[in-house]
């Protein structure tokens, strides 16, 4: 069994939808169809089973040309669980799961005991046997969706389409529809070719991913092969960050909004001196606004640190659960001094990160303006038996105290328009419209 | 949980229902018509000025022993009053049987078999057939010949409009059918007005009634009737998939577009023929699939010939009514299937809430 895609465009009216298309999938594979809205996902299942014909290209099953299959044929080969199925008439779900069989009874046959048999089996593997006599429109959408899987399996197909199953299921209904769909896959080694909006179901379930761009295939192959992060951004213009599931090893893909407003454009540099997760999400804050963020010292595998990876932050790594030597605190000083303001976050400190704090007070002496952030008290957060907080007293004299990220986010922002409105009255030569920027490139250069 | 057996059983279940529908409605058919051709003016049941045929006589002539009656009430009951009732059965079940098909095609509960410009231009081709210079014999059938011709070519004539680069969306068909069915209301009210002496006459055909029933009708009308009726209920499938819309019936197997082709033009032929005979009968066509949907379900391997049987025996029945409650007049039979059938149907939707399709 082999479905193969070659040179496949089409268009509706005049707007072309697909450009180019090509790929194949074989046997017992699982390929997710993935893209922005309108990039032509639902359209290549169309021309994938003749609801559409391209006008270029061919879709080829085992090596035949999908157009010389008649519908019936198609019928036996392709089954389509098309997306939220609506079904106005009261057709019992036996009724509606026995129209799978329609291209094998004909138009004179009558239905037959193999027929029934093989819409109980559907029926069955769809878990839906024990519904075949309720009414369709009365059922759960989650239901409803395995019914309509039972019909196309009815078709006994050895290719099924699916557009967005999992749309409107909720996330344990998701997780049985894509099992299901699995279960078939590798068990009756049907092919899958599903169109998926959850980047995180596909990459978990799909043998392959193929990502969709304005009718164009953007990238093709193993899910973390073409589901990274440059790729995303890219083609959803959505920043997110790719990690692994920690239970199921499987890609995860976490979005997040990355809001480039231009009224807050500042180019100030801001230093984290952070860990454990405490300053992943003030990182993303600030380079919201347009700041520049650096970071360290952080042990790799620290959340932080592969937060900061992942946005392309400059961070100075130490070898995991080690002390940190006197290279990293050097790499760290000078980060810290090329920065114009620095943020110590409430991370636990220990022996291990104690210098990190060192590495603050330095900055105080380079009377580099720092805010600490203090929603938890340091009492709870040292592990040095005291150290630490000596090293917090003696900051807090000279630091900006702030009681959490959000607070810590207003205080820096408000420093810089502060920075901003002390200049214009002294350069009132210069054109509104630039003062901002300048004001800001002076900062830096301060 | 259901066990092993059930699908066969829950199918053998709906097979018996199957049979047991169609024998019903069957019996009841039979026993009816054997039943109206009792009913009448001068009976054996039914309005009388004065001479009345007994019982014994009319069962005896149904039975094939008319000697020893007198010729009049043979030819009362055998050549008037059979003819007609049968040609009120073949009416209705080409009625029912082709606005179940249309409510099917177009998804649309209130298609029935005149929704795309049937009846329109069958009133314009009746209308029109009295302008022309025939002789009386062949006048008779003037009439009828030029409601078909009208009825069928009006339906082409929407279709080819709807008709836009090689696809036809039924939506288009269903206005389409409302654009051309009130353009032909015009030019029909405007030869009614220039008709004069024939007005009367075109009046009571637009009204609909079973006035021309004759066996040489029911012999024109049987053929084109039963064989498109019996090629109707071959497409049960298909309407059953394309009521889950065009794409899923796609899935499943079936050409649409082409499946759609050809129930137009046998709705049109059979519904067209029915027209032709016995003019523009109302509500057969819309209330009877509905009735039987609720009462047997949206499966068209069932609504089909349930619809056909119950129309053929609703129209001949309210034609019984029609020709005998009044005698020796009678009410034309289209309004009479309007005045019963309308506050009914109104009752059925008040009383059941089931989906309209």
């Amino acid at each position: 069994m082999r479905l193969e895609i070659r040179g496949l465009s089409f268009s509706y009216e005049s707007t072309p939808i697909l450009k180019n298309v090509a790929f194949s999938v074989g046997q017992g594979e699982f390929l997710g169809v993935m893209g922005p809205n309108g990039s032509g996902k639902t359209t290549l299942l169309r021309c994938m089973c003749k609801v559409l014909e391209p006008r270029v290209g061919t879709v080829l099953i085992d090596g035949r040309d999908l157009r010389r299959f008649t519908r019936d044929e198609i019928a036996k080969t392709v089954g389509v669980v098309p997306q939220i199925p609506t079904v106005d008439a009261a057709f019992t779900v036996f009724e509606i799961v026995l129209m799978g069989r329609a291209s094998h009874i004909g138009r004179f046959g009558a239905e037959s005991a193999r027929d029934l048999e093989v819409v109980e089996e559907a029926l069955k593997m769809t878990d839906t046997l024990h519904l075949a006599d309720r009414t369709f429109d009365e059922l759960s959408g989650g239901e409803r969706q395995r019914v309509i899987i039972a019909r196309a399996l009815a078709q006994e197909p050895r290719v099924l389409l699916l557009d967005e199953p999992t749309v409107h299921l909720d996330i344990k209904y998701q997780l049985e529809l894509l099992e299901l769909i699995e279960r078939l896959n590798k068990q009756i080694g049907i092919v899958i070719v599903a169109v998926f909006h959850d980047l995180n179901l596909a990459s978990q379930h799909c043998d392959s991913i193929i990502l969709l761009h304005n009718g164009r295939i953007e990238a093709i192959g193993a899910p973390e092969r073409v589901l990274t992060p440059e790729s995303i951004r890219r083609i959803y213009g959505v920043d997110v960050v790719v990690k692994r599931h920690p239970v199921t090893n499987a890609l995860h893909v976490a979005p997040y909004l990355s809001k480039k407003s231009d009224r807050l454009k500042s180019r100030a540099t801001v230093h984290l001196v952070c860990g454990g997760g405490s300053g992943s999400v003030l990182m993303n804050l600030l380079l919201e606004r347009g700041m520049t963020v650096t970071a360290g010292v952080l042990n790799v595998l620290d959340t932080d640190y592969e937060t900061a990876r992942s946005l392309g932050l400059s961070v100075v790594g130490e070898i995991p659960f080690s002390m940190i030597t006197d290279e990293s605190f050097a790499a760290n000083l000078a980060l810290i001094e090329q920065s114009n303001i620095l943020v110590l976050t409430d991370f636990p400190i220990g022996p291990g990160n104690l210098r990190n704090l060192q590495a603050v007070e330095e900055a105080l002496k380079k009377s580099i303006p720092v805010f600490v952030i203090e929603s938890t008290p340091d009492q709870q957060r040292d592990f040095t038996g005291g150290i630490a907080l000596e090293y917090m007293a003696r900051l807090k004299k000279k630091a900006i105290v702030v009681r959490s990220t959000k607070e810590c986010l207003q205080a820096i922002i408000d420093l810089q328009e502060q920075a901003c409105s002390l200049k214009p009255k002294e350069l009132n030569t210069s054109s509104p419209k630039n003062t901002e920027n300048i004001e800001a490139s002076e900062l830096v250069n301060e | 949980m259901i066990g092993e057996e059930t699908i066969v059983s829950l199918f053998e279940r709906k097979r018996h229902r199957w049979r047991l529908t169609i024998a019903a409605l069957s019996i009841a058919l039979t026993l009816a018509i054997f039943f109206m051709t009792l009913v009448g003016s001068m009976g054996p049941i039914g309005p009388s000025g004065g001479e009345r045929i007994p019982l014994q006589a009319a069962l005896d002539i149904l039975f094939g022993e008319s000697e020893n009656w007198p010729e009049n009430f043979r030819a009362i009951i055998m050549d008037i009053r059979l003819p007609r009732i049968l040609l009120g059965v073949l009416v209705g079940c080409s009625l029912a049987v082709s606005g179940a098909v249309m409510q099917g095609v177009f998804k649309n509960p209130m298609a029935d078999p005149y929704i795309i410009g049937l009846s329109a231009g069958a009133a314009v081709g009746a209308s029109a057939s009295t302008f022309l210079p025939l002789k009386q014999d062949i006048g008779m059938y003037a009439l009828p010949l030029m409601a078909f011709i009208g009825a069928t070519s009006t339906v082409f004539l929407v279709y080819q409009i709807a008709k836009s680069r090689g696809r036809t969306r039924v939506e288009t068909l269903l206005l389409s059918g409302i654009a051309v069915g009130s353009f032909l209301a015009a030019v029909t009210s405007f030869l009614l007005y220039l008709s004069g002496q024939q007005f009367r006459f075109l009046f009571f055909w637009l009204l609909g009634g079973l006035w021309m029933a004759s066996w040489k009708v029911v012999w024109i009308v049987f053929p084109v009737i039963s064989i498109g009726t019996v090629l109707l209920q071959l497409f049960a499938r298909d309407l059953n998939a394309m009521l889950l819309g065009e794409e899923q019936a796609t899935h499943l197997g079936i050409d649409v577009k082409k499946v759609e082709k050809i129930l137009l033009a046998l709705t049109s032929l059979v519904a067209g023929t029915a027209v032709a005979f016995s003019g523009i009968i109302g509500f057969v066509g819309l209330i009877i699939p509905h009735m039987m949907r609720i009462r047997v379900g949206p499966n068209h391997t069932l609504l089909l010939p349930a619809s056909t049987l119950a129309g053929g025996l609703f129209l001949a029945s309210v034609d019984t009514v029609a020709r005998t409650i009044i005698a020796p007049t009678e009410i034309p039979v289209g309004v009479l299937t309007a005045l019963c059938g309308a506050p009914f149907f109104a009752y059925l939707l008040r009383k059941s809430r089931r989906v309209w399709l």
